[in-house]
């Protein structure tokens, strides 16, 4: 499974490279320079960002589902996504001819406070209910979220905001994207703990008498998560869907042993964004349609059918 | 219920009226044809920035205008007309409070002409993607409606000018050029339909890229776009920057190989557009002049 997830992976790599509005053939790059150039300044780091971006969101959609014990969750709608987007609106703001790596430290560091915002609220409640982690979460996202959108509006930044934070890759330029390396790193760092995550999916109590630090192992959950998210918000924007839908498929094939499940979730994260990226610059080339839109399209109708199936099963 | 603060400059607009005997009816064209008002209007609501921009051209003070403003470029007069609202939410009441003689809105605010009609008269004065045309119809129509027919005529003389002298630089100079707009890392094209449009059909810009007919919120692009494009001339609007100053965030977004390899920087043809006079006051007398002139400037002497 997972040879066949490189290989297609590889393929689509392959297919994303030579891909774009400029031709560009593998022969030219034996030749021409100007070819080269075009390979190294654009398509390389586009299919990177993709495939970086694409890997961490599942993970990091897989961990937080481990770490709330709910399957419907994910850090975009879980208040890092809107902290993040906080930090680029008051980066606008305040200091509009900032640079553009100024502005994306300024949002990791919102998402990191809102992160941290939320570990603290999380921590008060009472440890019976797993629900209510999920539950507060939203809300605390959507309390942030609404802020922004107030202060987006009330300066009237709404549509600067909405194109900023859709998730798209038409920016993508060697020099703009390599945060996602950081963000990479920290998925690493979680499969590194993949194991002792794995047994909080057990219960917090069980967790504990098995000999886990449950704090410590969740807060450096929830640190890989926002540094994950916020990378991802500031890089190509917001892209739904794939820490959704990707964890619960491969919890349904393989289970909840997040050292087996974590590369396989990063594999398919990858190929589900890079392959929607492919199409949006096929269908209506030379222009593109935004990656987010195209996942959202294929993630929505594979979240129907998951639910559906699950119904039927049950 | 009016004070005596509030009745005031109306009674004494009343009776300035009488005594200027300027009571006969004015007839002038909006975008929805022919409008009849008894006299020239004392007490005019502005709702629209194009329509402040010509208004405030012609030498003539609002009551009440939107806030905020956008543009930097308006009489610091304006400072003493009353606050409404803004150009998709005016306040009801507060207009409802100056007793305007008419109400003017642009394309933003033409969504409340049948809510706004119940407090005064309203001209539409939006002006469409021939912003150009449409802007010199708006401003006849406002001199008319104003009593100021010779001021208009001699703006729009100016403006005409001014394009006769852009006009040959455009053809010497700007070859085929692309619209960008850069929105923080990402950009979008805007074709000759769209809002921007009038910058190609009316300048005399080629297009450099021939089938983009993106509508009126512009197509998202790569700089690969751009590269493949390689146009003579480059006109960047940052809609980041349409909010407050500067050009250098899309300044930013640009200096990278792709676009440093076009024809259009290799020759210092970058031509950053201020984006509020294109964007927000798109078709106000002075924000033409003011874009004409930057082009002007950017192109160089003949």
């Amino acid at each position: 499974m997972r040879l066949a997830g490189l290989a297609v992976l590889t393929a689509l790599a392959g297919l994303s490279l030579f891909l774009g509005v400029s031709d560009l053939r593998p022969a030219d790059l034996l030749t021409d320079p100007e070819a080269r150039d075009l390979l190294w300044i654009s398509r390389l780091p586009r299919t990177m960002a993709a495939v970086l971006a694409g890997a961490a969101l599942a993970v990091t959609g897989q961990i937080m589902q481990v770490l709330a014990r709910n399957r419907f969750i994910e850090p975009m709608t879980a208040g890092a996504g809107s902290s993040a987007a906080l930090g680029v609106l008051l980066t606008t703001l305040l200091a509009p001819a900032a640079a553009i790596w100024v502005k994306m430290a300024a949002a990791s560091f919102a998402a990191l406070l809102g992160s941290l915002g939320l570990m603290a609220l999380i921590r008060r409640l009472p440890p019976t209910d797993p629900l209510l982690v999920p539950l507060v979460a939203l809300v605390y996202g959507g309390v942030i979220g609404a802020i922004v959108t107030f202060a987006a509006y009330q300066t009237d930044l709404i549509q600067y905001l909405g194109t900023w934070l859709t998730g798209e890759l038409s920016g993508v330029l060697r020099g703009r994207y390599e945060l996602l390396w950081l963000a990479a790193a920290a998925t690493v760092a979680a499969w590194a703990i993949a194991d002792r995550l794995t047994l909080l999916s057990l219960g917090e109590d069980t967790a504990r008498s098995l000999g886990l630090n449950v704090q410590l192992v969740t807060a450096a959950g929830v640190v890989a998560i926002s540094v994950v998210t916020a990378m991802v918000v500031v890089t190509v924007g917001a892209i739904p869907f794939v820490g959704l839908v990707v964890p619960n498929l491969i919890a349904r094939s393989t289970g909840d042993n997040l050292r087996r499940a974590l590369p396989l979730t990063a594999l398919t994260g990858a190929i589900l964004v890079l392959g929607a990226d492919i199409a949006g610059r096929a269908v209506i080339a030379p222009y593109e349609v935004p990656v987010a839109t195209m996942v959202a399209l294929a993630g929505a109708v594979t979240f129907l059918v998951l639910l559906n199936r699950g119904a039927g099963r049950a | 219920m009016p004070t005596f603060r509030t009745l005031f400059p109306a009674l004494a607009a009343a009776f300035l009226g009488a005594a200027g005997a300027q009571a006969d009816p004015v007839t002038f064209d909006t975008a929805r044809g022919e409008m009849t008002l008894p006299e020239v209007p004392e007490r005019i609501v502005v709702l629209d920035i194009a329509a402040l921009d010509s208004i405030t051209a012609l030498g003539v003070m609002p009551a009440g205008v939107i806030a905020p403003l956008y543009v930097d470029y308006l009489p610091e007069a304006l400072e003493d007309a009353t606050r409404v609202g803004s150009f998709f939410e005016p306040d009801f009441e507060a207009i409802a409070a100056l007793a305007p003689d008419v109400i003017v809105v642009g394309a933003r605010a033409s969504t409340q002409v049948d809510a706004l009609s119940r407090i005064a008269p309203v001209a539409d004065m939006s002006i469409g993607t021939e912003v150009l045309a449409e802007g010199k119809a708006r401003l006849h129509g406002f001199g008319a409606m104003l009593a100021r027919e010779d001021k208009a005529a001699e703006l729009a003389a100016a403006l005409d000018d001014r394009l006769v002298a852009l006009r040959p630089r455009v053809a010497d100079q700007g070859g085929r050029a692309l619209i960008i707009m850069t929105n923080g890392p990402k950009l979008s094209t805007f074709g000759a339909n769209s809002r921007f449009g009038w910058l190609h059909r009316t300048l005399g810009f080629d297009m450099a890229v021939d089938d983009v007919d993106a509508g009126n919120h512009g197509d998202a692009v790569s700089f690969e776009f751009i590269a493949e494009a390689d146009p003579d001339t480059l006109l960047i609007i940052d809609r980041g920057a349409a909010i407050g100053g500067g050009t250098e965030a899309a300044e930013a977004t640009l200096d990278n190989p792709l676009v440093a390899g076009t024809r259009a920087a290799r020759n210092g043809k970058v031509i950053y557009l201020a984006p509020a006079e294109l964007y927000i006051a798109s078709g106000g007398i002075q924000s033409l002049n003011r874009t004409l002139d930057e082009l002007t400037a950017a192109l160089g002497a003949e």
